[in-house]
């Protein structure tokens, strides 16, 4: 069952046979020093400038071309702001309400859609093949595409839609991207929406977010998927299973590994999110990276910049921890 | 034929007709979307007001996309800078990761040494961190103590090294990943025979690895064509902005046209990354099975 993760994610120390000769020592110098060099200058001393930015007010002052910084030590004010700042911790609930949401779309519908292309049809490469198109329209084209697709007048695609199967009429178009919580009339749950911050527009990012996603997952699954050995189902056709059960008790439990990764790196993404909200919203969603951007880039403040970076930062590393720690579990 | 056996064909037409709608469904919904892009594209701007509804441009313009490639117009103009440093940046920043990626990655997966482990640690780390985490530390690094020694700000080298930044994680571990596929008895021989370690390395580990690079720099360069965050903040004119920023300005501020040029511009930016996938399909999934790269 973790054949997969150790053949691609762990190699323990164990399975490195031949020790490294005096010649190797030199080989292994040079050949891992200019990769060393670029990621402690590149990421690990910019990480640790971040740490040191956050606990300063920092102001960047370019004057005909020429740049200066300055900085006045603040001791932890830039990290007790944003613990108290209601708007940020909104921004936490919005976040995460994106990450989570779209995580549990994409691994059902790509595990569905990852066991319909396990069948066999009349033209199941063509269509394999063609649901990788959503995965390469880079990021932005993919927030202008759906920007088109939700235009708020009666000949975009989305009302234009809606209207030819006469479910909204041309005179009341839509407009979708709306930062009004969504179920406002209905009591309990439309306070709720508003705490978590699940406006019309989130939910419809959320619907063209997946649709770049979920073809890939299922393309991953259905890896996964070709890997389990035929006979365990038949075993389990024999033993009188069902097909629900044998999903359950054979399919989930093989695709398990691949699973881990896939939620894994997902969270890390979908926590990061910037391109699709910040190009449709401008503001107005306030997840963590477009309040970082805001803080830093839109109000010049460079130590609150700093301060949530970092916190995103620790936070991703923290899951990242998680994750070797679990693939480490699973081995022992 | 008995009653059962009709009961049984039935029952298996059914299934087959509710696979194909299925099939039907995920192909529509895939392709949709994408599909609305390029009739945008070459819809006049009567036919994107109609109401109700036009679904198909008649009769197709191709005006937008002659624009495009028109050196004289003004949206062309950013539009052919965009896409040649687009193509620079990308190709260049994907060749650098390699050949820093790959010796660090070979060394990783056939050497026992101190801190090893923790360097590979490292490198996940680097894959896995978010930019944003990275940019501020980045832009006082870059605007407050090396622009004002060697010009950096706005400039495609500048984009090119951090660019590097995220992506020398993934060119060394999925690497490894195919490093550890290959036998050492091979290279073992081959140093039995008198060959060095760089020899081994160069003629017998490496050619066997090709497959391996091939996706490795594919999927690094579709992560260097994607990013956007680092280009919205670093760059501001055609000297060093990327396709994503064209995308992003040529819909929201003074270059805004139309609906259709947003989308010819849109779909031109897509094409590159979209026809290489759709090439390479089989090895992309290979490869980010190895790597479980970007969503």
């Amino acid at each position: 069952m973790l054949e997969f993760l150790k053949a691609h994610f762990w190699h323990p120390l164990t399975h490195v046979e031949f020790r490294i000769n005096r010649s190797d020592r030199w080989f292994a110098f040079f050949s891992l020093t200019p990769a060393l060099l670029v990621t402690i200058l590149v990421v690990f001393l910019p990480l640790l400038y971040a740490l040191y930015l956050s606990f300063n007010k920092a102001e960047v002052m370019v004057v005909g071309g020429r740049g200066s910084v300055q900085t006045e030590w603040a001791g932890f004010n830039n990290y007790l702001y944003f613990l108290k700042d209601k708007s940020f911790w909104q921004g936490v609930r919005v976040t995460l309400y994106f990450t989570a949401v779209s995580l549990i779309i994409e691994l059902v519908l790509g595990i569905i859609v990852a066991l319909v292309l396990n069948q066999e049809f009349y033209g199941r490469g063509v269509v394999r093949a063609l649901l990788i198109l959503p995965w390469a329209v880079p990021t932005v084209v993919n927030a202008r595409l759906w920007g088109l697709i939700y235009e708020p007048q009666s000949y975009g695609a989305m009302n234009g839609l809606l209207q030819s199967i006469g479910l909204t009429s041309p005179d009341n178009a839509i407009n979708f991207l709306t930062s009004v919580p969504v179920f406002q009339s209905v009591p309990i749950l439309g306070q709720i929406t508003s705490w978590i911050g699940s406006t019309s527009a989130i939910n419809w990012i959320i619907l063209s977010d997946t649709w770049k996603v979920i073809p890939v997952v299922a393309l991953l699954v259905l890896a996964g998927l070709q890997t389990i050995p035929i006979e365990l189902y038949e075993a389990a056709e024999v033993d009188g299973a069902s097909a629900w059960q044998s999903f359950w008790l054979i399919t989930i439990p093989m695709l398990r590994p691949m699973l881990l990764v896939i939620l894994v790196y997902r969270t890390m993404e979908l926590f990061r999110v910037f391109d699709i909200l910040y190009i449709l919203m401008a503001y107005t969603v306030p997840v963590v990276a477009i309040r970082t951007y805001q803080e830093a880039f839109a109000f010049g403040l460079f130590g609150r910049g700093s301060a949530i970076a970092f916190l995103i930062g620790l936070f991703i590393l923290l899951i990242a921890m998680v994750y070797i720690n679990l693939i480490n579990w699973e081995e022992d | 034929m008995t009653n059962q056996a009709k009961k049984r064909l039935w029952k298996r037409r059914l299934s087959r007709v509710g696979l194909y709608s299925l099939v039907a469904l995920i192909l529509i919904w895939t392709l949709a979307p994408f599909t609305w892009l390029f009739l945008t594209s070459i819809s006049t701007q009567a036919k994107l007001n109609a109401i109700p509804i036009q679904w198909l441009p008649n009769p197709p313009t191709f005006e937008h996309y002659l624009a495009m490639f028109d050196p004289a117009n003004e949206t062309g103009k950013l539009f052919l800078a965009a896409m040649r440093n687009s193509l620079l940046i990308a190709m260049t920043t994907t060749v650098v990761c390699l050949i820093i990626g790959v010796p660090a990655a070979y060394a990783l997966s056939r050497f026992v040494f101190p801190a090893r482990n923790i360097i590979i640690i490292a490198m996940l780390a680097t894959r896995l961190l978010p930019t944003v985490a990275l940019v501020v530390p980045f832009y006082i690094i870059i605007v407050g103590y090396i622009d004002p020694v060697v010009g950096m700000f706005d400039t495609p080298h500048n984009l090119i090294i951090l660019y590097t930044s995220f992506i020398i994680g993934l060119v060394v571990w999925i690497m490894r990943g195919y490093f550890a596929t290959i036998p050492r008895d091979l290279e073992e021989q081959a140093m039995v025979d008198g060959a060095t370690r760089l020899e081994a390395f160069w003629h017998i580990v490496l050619p066997l690895t090709v497959p391996g690079l091939v996706t490795t720099g594919l999927l690094a360069f579709l992560l260097a064509w994607d990013e956007f965050l680092l280009a919205l903040i670093f760059s501001r004119t055609p000297n060093a902005f990327t396709m994503p920023y064209f995308v992003f300005i040529v819909g929201s501020s003074q270059y805004y046209q139309s609906p259709a040029a947003v989308a010819a511009g849109g779909f031109l930016a897509a094409l590159p990354p979209v026809v290489l996938a759709l090439i390479f399909q089989n090895r992309l999934v290979s490869g980010l099975t190895a790597g479980a790269v970007k969503g």
